[in-house]
């Protein structure tokens, strides 16, 4: 019998997944013209196994592109920082200097509808529903980062209090899935 | 990115080969020329993503709001070639449940 589960984005400001002792560490400006190659840069000496094709590299490209876009509004004065860890599993945490995700509970209430519909094999609403739209959204988002987020990182993917910096972590089960 | 667009085939549809890279810079004016030409009286369209070899959210979403735009207008939209990295993003995204794919180009 089918089970419906439904993941939710989470806060939670004393989650081990914050813990950036023996990270490494890089600060780049919002340039949203710049974030492939920011991404490029922090998986420069990434282990192949860990790349899966450019899945890795697409992946930590939406959470760079969210800090920039979203989070400081492509204010180049403002700092995206990432800790990043690439032994055994690949592990980031990414902090930008907004205002944090406020729209985070009516996302989750989206996704719910979303996931439910699909679920249901209700594919007309489930197409009316496919891309996520907020007060924040333009015609350039997708709109589907962090459904695929919740999906990729799949040892967590975790906000703190003020929203404004997320942990993630995916773990190999033989070197690469 | 780049795309090429032929001519009808026998079946009636247009054709459109993805080539490159849909990303956050590439996908908004990709979503716009699909949008157009489904706008324009498209009524049969085929995407072949075989030489597409990177699909991030926007990239995604571009294909959401063809697939969107489609259904509203009566096009009928085929896929072919979803393959490797891009193939994965769209699971993830859950949206391969709404793309129709067949193994033409």
């Amino acid at each position: 019998m089918k089970r419906l589960i439904i993941r939710k984005l989470i806060v939670d400001e004393r989650n081990e997944l914050f813990d950036a002792q023996g990270m490494r560490y890089a600060a780049f400006p919002s340039d949203f013209a710049r974030i492939r190659e920011f991404t490029t840069l922090v998986l420069a000496d990434c282990p192949e196994t860990f790349k899966e094709g450019n899945l890795l590299e697409q992946q930590l490209s939406e959470i760079i592109k969210n800090g920039i876009k979203h989070g400081n509004r492509n204010d180049t004065a403002k700092r995206l920082r990432v800790w990043y860890d690439l032994r055994k599993r690949v592990r980031f945490i990414v902090e930008d200097e907004g205002s944090g995700f406020a729209e985070l509970e009516r996302w989750n209430e989206f996704f719910k509808k979303r996931q439910t519909a699909l679920f249901k094999e209700d594919f007309d609403a489930f197409l009316g529903l496919a891309s996520y739209r907020g007060p924040g959204s333009d015609d350039e988002d997708g709109g589907n980062s962090l459904i695929a987020a919740l999906e990729y990182w799949n040892g967590g993917m975790i906000f703190n209090g003020a929203k404004n910096k997320v942990g993630v972590v995916r773990w190999f089960s033989r070197g690469s899935e | 990115m780049e795309w090429d667009v032929s001519a009808r085939d026998q079946d009636d549809f247009e054709n459109v080969v993805l080539k490159g890279e849909c990303d956050l810079y590439s996908a908004p004016g990709f979503a716009k020329a699909m949008l157009s030409r489904i706008a324009g009286g498209a009524t049969r369209l085929r995407l072949d993503l075989s030489e597409l070899h990177y699909l991030d959210s926007s990239g995604v979403g571009a294909i959401i709001r063809i697939l969107q735009e489609a259904k509203r207008r009566g096009c009928e939209l085929r896929f072919s070639g979803v393959g490797g990295s891009p193939r994965k993003a769209l699971k993830m995204s859950n949206i391969l449940a709404l793309m129709r794919e067949d193994s033409r180009p």
